[in-house]
């Protein structure tokens, strides 16, 4: 093995220096691993091509042809068939450091102390390729070439958004998760606003809470929404199994905050209730979402229901009522 | 890529280490085997036998004339390295969890576990002092009452070393006096391993709190912090480009006593292992 290199049929090399090599450059080259230039010809096997000598003294025939050496090897499986094995191995020529090339002529001990040269087949092969994902320079890339159609389109008013009608896609509106625009267009084709759709619109105290709440200023209890309401009492104030809406494809990281925040502006909401995981404590992705009057959970269902919510869909529909 | 399949163990491998010429590759494992490997070809060159414990660690000094190892049976064993002859053997009361030689490959480190009623202890070794090596008395004995030493490395110019603990702190003890020179407290859990980068200036922590930290090795300032979402077993700052890697995944020890949705761990038939590439700086 004396100056030369090989590849074995299993891609592997094995390589050794030739002192006299050596002696000529002593150079410190660096150790650069190049196993993905080698040639690595797939492994020939034939079962009887031609009639193979017996068993008990393989034979073996070395052929020698510039840089390739090609050794043809008999063996007699376990089931008995005879099976000629060709293995190709490109022979190269490599420098390295003298304490390196030193080292490729130690003798094998241990575990190992009866391998033949090479690479042993029980200890070593080659595996199945591993492909590497590059995950930060695809996205760097592919979001660059998404971003240029969109500046070319952006002058010309092609796309839309349903919700704030500016012109980038709907997935993209900065308002997507407040539902602001929306519900304001939803609020107008209901002749209401979003705040006083509780109580008596036209009642006096009403319009002026409303205008109130608008304008951020504090509001006396008596003054707020239902607060002329009279002839209620804790027992009365049931929750409504009539006006609860079921919320479901709701993201792992929603919390009750945020259904309160989407679904204040329908009416004012008596219950929320989101199922959570026990140990995680994260989403189990359904809320239940009880309110005052069906007509505001009615109308939470109109404008919600296939609304884009932190990437997925929702879908509300009316909660079924509990068997209990 | 087509890498090469290296199957000299049985049981988990612990550790791995390159030589400094970097063509040879030792391996240790808990089937009680140490094995050195051609790095070129994988072809293996030969194993270190006598161990009758887990090898915890590994190393090779900078000649690649002797090698370390650490293991459960209570001793840390020295070897020559070209014959895989045992050189020496220094019985420990507890596992001995780490090793390493520094720089000049005169003086050796290890570790010994907290267990069995005995502290965590670091020992030091001068190889130059015969009646050291061969009576088994190290010239500094460094006691570490706190936590566990879970990963230690030489520092830079062989002054002292840098300790990462159970807790998750990180200390550099003195060489000479074994006094703490310097300490931090980044990590909340276990610091898994410590490598340095080639020019010993950076250390980086791998830990179980699922992150891995870039410290300057001499102030430990820490420089920068790389978050994933799974225990990171083993970190490494590549010696030609501007990349940390970072090995780790659910213990599968730990599978069953962690829950299948906080675990990361899906149901998938073997653990998640990750490996992840990020950039230094």
């Amino acid at each position: 093995m004396h100056g030369e290199g090989k590849t074995g049929n299993f891609g592997v090399i094995c390589v050794g220096l030739m002192e006299g090599c050596l002696l000529i450059c002593r150079l410190f080259s660096s150790f650069v691993h190049l196993l993905n230039l080698f040639l690595s010809p797939t492994p020939v096997v034939t079962p009887k091509v031609r009639p193979a000598p017996p068993a008990t003294a393989p034979r073996k025939d070395v052929v020698k042809d510039g840089t390739l050496k090609k050794v043809v090897e008999f063996v007699e499986s376990e089931d008995g068939k005879k099976m000629k094995i060709t293995r190709t191995y490109k022979i190269e020529k490599r420098k390295a450091s003298k304490a390196v090339a030193r080292r490729k002529n130690w003798k094998k001990f241990g575990n190992a102390e009866f391998d033949a040269p090479g690479p042993n087949v029980a200890t070593t092969t080659v595996s199945d390729d591993v492909l590497m994902t590059f995950i930060t320079n695809k996205e760097d890339v592919e979001s660059q070439q998404e971003e240029d159609p969109m500046a070319k389109l952006r002058g010309q008013k092609m796309v839309q958004c349903r919700i704030c009608k500016g012109d980038h896609w709907t997935t993209k509106c900065p308002y997507k998760d407040t539902l602001g625009p929306m519900q304001k267009e939803l609020a107008d084709q209901l002749g209401l606003t979003s705040v006083d759709n509780e109580g008596d619109a036209t009642s006096s105290p009403a319009a002026a809470a409303a205008a109130a709440v608008k304008s951020g200023k504090y509001v006396p209890p008596v003054l707020r929404d239902g607060g002329t309401r009279r002839g209620e009492s804790m027992a009365t104030s049931r929750r409504d199994d009539n006006a609860t809406i079921r919320v479901t494809n709701l993201s792992e990281d929603t919390r009750e905050s945020d259904l309160q925040e989407l679904f204040r502006p329908f009416g004012s909401i008596a219950r929320i209730y989101l199922a959570k995981d026990k140990i995680t404590g994260q989403s189990k992705g359904f809320a239940f979402i009880s309110f005052h009057r069906r007509e505001d959970a009615a109308r939470a269902i109109a404008g919600v229901s296939g609304f884009g919510y932190d990437h997925l869909i929702l879908n509300v529909e009316w909660a079924k009522p509990s068997t209990n | 890529m087509k890498p090469i399949l290296l199957q000299g163990h049985e049981r988990s491998i612990t550790q791995i280490k390159y030589n400094r010429d970097g063509d040879l590759l030792f391996s240790c494992a808990k089937d009680q085997v140490v094995n050195v490997w051609y790095s070129l070809n994988g072809e293996r060159l030969g194993s270190y036998n006598g161990h009758t414990g887990a090898v915890w660690c590994v190393d090779v000094d900078w000649d690649t004339k002797k090698v370390l190892t650490g293991a459960a049976d209570n001793t840390c064993r020295l070897w020559d390295c070209e014959t895989g002859k045992k050189t020496n053997v220094f019985d420990t009361k507890s596992a001995v969890r780490t090793c390493g030689f520094d720089f000049s490959g005169n003086i050796i480190m290890f570790s010994t576990d907290k267990q069995m009623g005995y502290d965590c202890l670091i020992h030091l070794f001068d190889m130059r002092d015969s009646h050291q090596i061969t009576q088994n008395e190290p010239y500094l004995t460094i006691p570490c009452k706190d936590s566990k030493v879970t990963s230690a490395v030489w520092g830079s110019l062989g002054e002292y070393i840098v300790v990462g603990l159970e807790n998750g702190q990180l200390l550099q003890y003195s060489k000479k006096s074994g006094e703490i020179l310097m300490q931090t407290k980044e990590h909340i859990k276990q610091v898994n391993d410590l490598q340095t980068s080639q020019d010993l200036t950076m250390v980086i922590t791998a830990s179980k709190d699922t992150t891995a930290k870039l410290f300057d090795i001499e102030s430990l300032d820490l420089l920068k912090t790389y978050k994933t979402e799974r225990p990171v077993n083993s970190a490494a700052i590549s010696p030609i480009q501007n990349h940390v890697v970072l090995g780790g995944g659910q213990e599968a020890m730990d599978v069953t006593t962690t829950s299948t949705r906080i675990g990361k761990f899906e149901a998938r038939s073997v653990c998640l292992i990750m490996f992840l590439c990020m950039s230094l700086v």
